[in-house]
């Protein structure tokens, strides 16, 4: 439920107080701008983690930072700041976020004209920690595996890391201004390019922020299908990222075991849906694809499957000392932190955090049924692998009830293009709480905002890093496999 | 135990695909293919109105009309198989992969219906030159220059049990020195222009470059964006292009091998 309070001064100043309440937890901060160019700063605050509150102001000039209050706003005023050139006031650390040295310090692309933006030669200045001994090892943006680009930047002494400074959105393709001026339904398209590997999340979540603002009924039966393709995802990206972690201790056997598992999931989709990874589905109104009701019971078999097989080379991967000894107690993220930087996802979970979209905020199918929510308490390695294990396995036991009881009739209806309308809407993407909210004008839009899980747990990386050894940061970071370019956008 | 998954993956089955059901497969790849006996002006026209990109064009040349399909700048999204009424359908073999940039595009004489037959193209000198000297043993550094992640997830795949690129003798390198092609994925943001020179640059000659995905060939739908830059030849020269959102794993192998053109697709 979203309730948003009339445009006001005040709606600030309770977006601040609020933020400040224990039962509270920032979903995302972002501008926008009205038909006079006067610019508007949104708080999406979740409360008692139920229920979705909006508040909006008008700005006029600099405005207080909530960052003080909230570490977790750091990055989405540093984002406001660089998109409208709205300055926090207060804000520990107010350099450029999205754009780098080439980029002119002072043109805001959401509110200037970018039709020819010249080449700038800024500097670009990282913390610096001294003392004896310590070493600076700057890693990226290119990596040396197949992995989006972003940059690194550890002090150590010896294998000791003392520090880890991030610099990203190497990936930046100023899709929220992409949006602009897009035709409803074909903004789905940049939508699925946002985050590639969890591209059907991205897709229903922008079909739901539209279908909620044009009040548009889903069928039951298209609902059921997008729900099988969220967790068809979730399960494939858990079953890589297990496979990934293994990989990073140098445990190849079971790499290529899951991404076997993986890849017969993938050819799955491809032979029921004809797409590997479910683009081109998700449209407002439905999605393009029926499942023929003969074929259901076949898929739910081959799903089935596959995940039998990853649980019982889970459970030997969780019974390898070498494993256990990696994993264990490497990278600690303290809950108290994540709280603090309002992190989502399997990251939560393992940090003892009970979050879930698909239990707190449901939509669609979800609605209609019970989902469990696994928790750890240890915040390591070890934690946010069993996180994936435990959670592959309910997502199979959610796609074979939906498949047993898929509602008859249509999958899709049509969308009607008049109206000034916006909407919100979030889906637990397997990377975590992802939300759109979108503002549309006669079948256009005029605004759209993401909500990344990716964008929320980046900044919470190098803080479970200081004290692990160098060598353990990749095993770290793929625990997070968080997306670049999701963040980036 | 370590014993006991490797045990568990000895007893896995099989899966590796023959070399035969490798090359030019389309399944999943959601590219459109046309046919040209049920091919209209009627539905020519209704399919360039339905396509989302520019991919579907009409061009009128001397009283000939043209459709003009370039797989460049193709997303999959199927609407022109939607709107095409029988005329397009899913592409169940996909050559352009690999090829030149203008070897991309397809075209059809509405009025003949037939596809006008282009040639060849031939071998680029720089792969001319690694083929002599190294065969198929070909070393790639990938660089995401921009990319959503979709195309990395397809290019990792190539790795797994089901395709295994090994067995072509290719491998993936971690640095720009050791590798004799650039795979290039993205549409070429300006933050990552100059990390993409450099590696061109440190990589030795002769080099061969292949841009993948719709957004590497083209810009795809992030081309008009304000931090973008353009496609990967926008910044490097370009070898052999490879289309799709994103290209499957088959259209990848194919065409990272017609670049060096060990054998000879059916154009």
């Amino acid at each position: 439920m979203t309730v948003t309070l009339p445009n006001s001064e005040a709606g600030r100043a309770q977006a601040l107080d609020l933020l400040g309440a224990a039962n509270t937890r920032l979903v995302s901060i972002f501008g926008s701008t009205d038909d006079n160019h006067v610019r508007y700063v949104h708080y999406l605050i979740d409360v008692n983690g139920r229920e979705y509150r909006m508040f909006s102001s008008p700005v006029t000039g600099p405005i207080p930072s909530a960052t003080p209050i909230v570490p977790a706003a750091a990055w989405y005023e540093r984002e406001l700041q660089d998109q409208y050139g709205i300055e926090c006031e207060g804000h520990p650390d107010p350099r450029s976020l999205l754009f780098h040295e080439n980029w002119p310090e002072d043109i805001h692309p959401m509110i200037d004209d970018v039709s020819q933006v010249p080449w700038a030669k800024g500097q670009y200045h990282f913390l610096r920690v001294h003392g004896d001994g310590v070493c600076e090892v700057p890693v990226g943006p290119i990596h040396a595996g197949i992995i989006e680009p972003g940059h690194f930047r550890f002090s150590v002494v010896g294998d000791t890391v003392l520090h880890l400074e991030l610099r990203h959105f190497y990936t930046h393709k100023g899709t929220e201004k992409l949006f602009e001026n897009t035709a409803v339904m074909d903004g789905v398209m940049i939508a699925e390019s946002v985050s590639g590997d969890n591209c059907f999340s991205h897709a229903v979540a922008y079909c739901q922020a539209i279908e909620n603002a044009l009040a548009i009924p889903v069928p039951p039966r298209a609902q059921a299908i997008r729900l099988i393709g969220l967790e068809l995802e979730r399960m494939m990206a858990h079953i890589a990222d297990v496979g990934a972690l293994c990989g990073d201790v140098g445990f190849t056997v079971p790499a290529a075991y899951t991404a076997r598992i993986k890849e017969t999931l993938l050819q799955t989709s491809s032979r029921f849906f004809g797409t590997r990874y479910w683009r081109g589905i998700a449209v407002p109104g439905g999605v393009t694809r029926d499942l023929p009701s003969a074929e259901t019971a076949e898929l739910g078999r081959m799903v089935a499957a596959a995940v039998r097989d990853f649980a019982q080379m889970a459970r030997l991967i969780l019974h390898t000392s070498s494993v256990q000894s990696r994993f264990e107690s490497t990278g600690i993220l303290t809950a108290e932190i994540a709280r603090q930087l309002a992190v989502v996802g399997p990251a939560a979970r393992a940090s003892g955090i009970s979050l879930d979209v698909r239990r707190d905020h449901p939509t669609g199918r979800y609605r209609d049924i019970n989902v469990d929510v696994p928790q750890y308490t240890h915040g390591d390695v070890l934690a946010r692998a069993r996180i994936r294990i435990d959670e592959t396995a309910i997502s199979t036991h959610l796609v074979n009830e939906t498949l047993k009881e898929l509602p008859a009739g249509s999958v899709l209806v049509p969308v009607p293009l008049s109206g000034n309308v916006e909407g919100l809407s979030a889906v637990e993407s397997p990377r975590g709480e992802l939300l759109y909210w979108v503002r549309i004008r006669d079948g256009k839009i005029t605004r759209c905002h993401i909500k990344s899980p990716s964008f929320q747990n980046w900044p919470a990386l190098p803080l479970a890093i200081p004290g692990n050894i160098i060598a353990d940061f990749p095993l770290i970071n793929k625990s997070f496999n968080l997306s670049y370019s999701g963040c980036d956008r | 135990m370590i014993g006991d998954a490797v045990e568990r993956s000895l007893r896995s089955p099989q899966v590796l695909i023959s070399v035969d059901e490798l090359f030019s497969n389309a399944a999943g790849s959601r590219m459109p293919d046309v046919r040209p006996d049920l091919l209209t002006d009627e539905v020519a026209r209704r399919v360039v109105a339905a396509c989302p990109t520019s991919a579907l064009k009409i061009d009128e040349d001397a009283g000939r009309t043209h459709l003009i399909l370039d797989y460049g700048e193709c997303t999959g999204c199927g609407r022109c198989i939607a709107a095409g009424g029988g005329a397009f359908r899913y592409a169940q073999k996909v050559t352009r992969c690999g090829v030149s940039k203008q070897a991309l595009i397809r075209s059809w004489d509405i009025q003949g219906r037939a596809e006008v037959v282009q040639d060849e193209p031939a071998l680029s000198q720089a792969a001319e030159q690694i083929r002599a000297l190294v065969g198929r043993a070909l070393n790639i550094r990938q660089v995401d220059a921009g990319s959503c992640n979709g195309c990395e997830a397809e290019i990792v795949a190539l790795t797994n049990p089901y395709y295994d690129l090994e067995r072509f003798g290719i491998h993936f390198v971690a640095s720009p020195k050791h590798a004799d092609m650039l795979l290039v994925t993205g549409p070429i943001t300006r933050n990552m222009a100059a990390a993409l020179k450099n590696a061109y640059d440190a990589v030795p000659s002769p080099k061969l470059v292949v841009a993948v995905g719709a957004c590497g060939c083209s810009g795809g739908i992030f081309g008009r964006s304000h931090a973008v830059i353009g496609p990967v030849d926008a910044i490097i020269p370009v070898d052999g292009y490879i289309p799709g959102c994103p290209p499957t794993p088959r259209m990848l192998l194919t065409g990272i091998l017609q670049v060096l053109r060990p054998f000879s697709l059916r154009w």
